[in-house]
């Protein structure tokens, strides 16, 4: 790597910090990020489904097919969470810097952490005792 | 991919990709740790010989940022690489067992890994803005977030290969 693709890399890291643009849109991917897939996880409706056995792939949800194995959703919930999330915080730099400034700082942990109650309420079928 | 299978056996492959995985988690945990510890007691100031808890917070919280971030996705991809397989060969049987609440735990883990990839740009962006006193406190809880979910996979990750781990 030369001294000129450093420095560059280093000055793109040094304008993002200080990017009041960069700033608005991690704030709201924050906070949409964890709305979002407990929405997609409860309402089970993940952007693709894998079939690991098969190696295929399905658009949205689908279900296990019969002796092909399991079906998998995680990695669909997933992306539909980051492509999402990433919408709305671009959506969000276009607002006037007044407005998203007075987006609680608090929210961007406390919604992270709200959504782990639900999940686990979302997870109650493994929750037995047999 | 398949002309590595020319040279080492899939279990072989596989057994590297987890180590791998498992080697990220330790390295970011550690530095989470490092650094959740040196927000939430922060040390002031050092009178004598500082000993090794006060040597452990006293860390500069902001160098590991982008160290951690990369660690989380770096684990993320890797977890997730590994996850299909698990799929197959860990979880059927597990259910298989009953061992109900052993595969609920590991489900969360996989909504714990995705809320925190949520959390990393802002994470980094507070990080980067280490002397910002308006980014102090969520700065401070945002790291000890991770921290929490940090752990909280790395002993499931644990758990569920003492369940079903090499050779079984």
């Amino acid at each position: 790597m030369s001294t000129t693709t450093v420095t560059s890399s280093a000055r793109t890291r040094s304008a993002l910090a200080s990017s009041s643009a960069f700033r608005t849109f991690a704030t709201v991917f924050a906070i949409a990020a964890p709305v979002l897939y407990v929405i997609f996880e409860m309402a089970n409706w993940p952007l693709f489904t894998y079939h690991p056995a098969t190696n295929k792939f399905d658009l949205g949800w689908a279900p296990s097919v019969r002796d092909q194995g399991p079906a998998m959703h995680w990695y669909g919930w997933t992306l539909g969470t980051l492509l999402g999330s990433a919408v709305l915080g671009l959506i969000a730099t276009r607002l006037p810097e007044s407005t998203t400034r007075r987006i609680p700082l608090a929210l961007v942990w406390a919604t992270a952490l709200a959504a782990i109650p639900i999940l686990i309420y979302g997870l109650r079928f493994y929750w037995r005792w047999e | 991919m398949d002309f590595l299978f020319d040279y080492i056996s899939v279990n072989t492959f596989w057994t590297i990709l987890f180590l791998a995985h498992a080697l990220l988690a330790v390295a970011l945990l550690g530095a989470l740790t490092h650094q959740a510890m040196a927000v939430l007691l922060p040390v002031r100031q050092v009178i004598g010989d500082a000993g090794f808890v006060t040597r452990f917070r006293a860390v500069r919280g902001a160098g590991y940022a982008t160290a951690v971030c990369v660690l989380w996705i770096a684990t993320f991809v890797l977890g997730g690489w590994i996850y299909a397989k698990y799929r197959i060969y860990v979880r059927i049987p597990i259910e298989q067992e009953g061992f109900w609440k052993t595969q609920g735990v590991f489900e969360l883990k996989e909504h714990v890994a995705t809320i925190g990839l949520g959390l990393l740009p802002i994470y980094w962006y507070f990080w980067k803005n280490a002397r910002a006193v308006e980014y102090d406190s969520p700065r401070k809880w945002v790291t000890v977030t991770l921290a929490g979910l940090c752990w909280y996979s790395f002993l499931v990750g644990h758990i569920l290969n003492n369940v079903r781990g090499f050779g079984s």
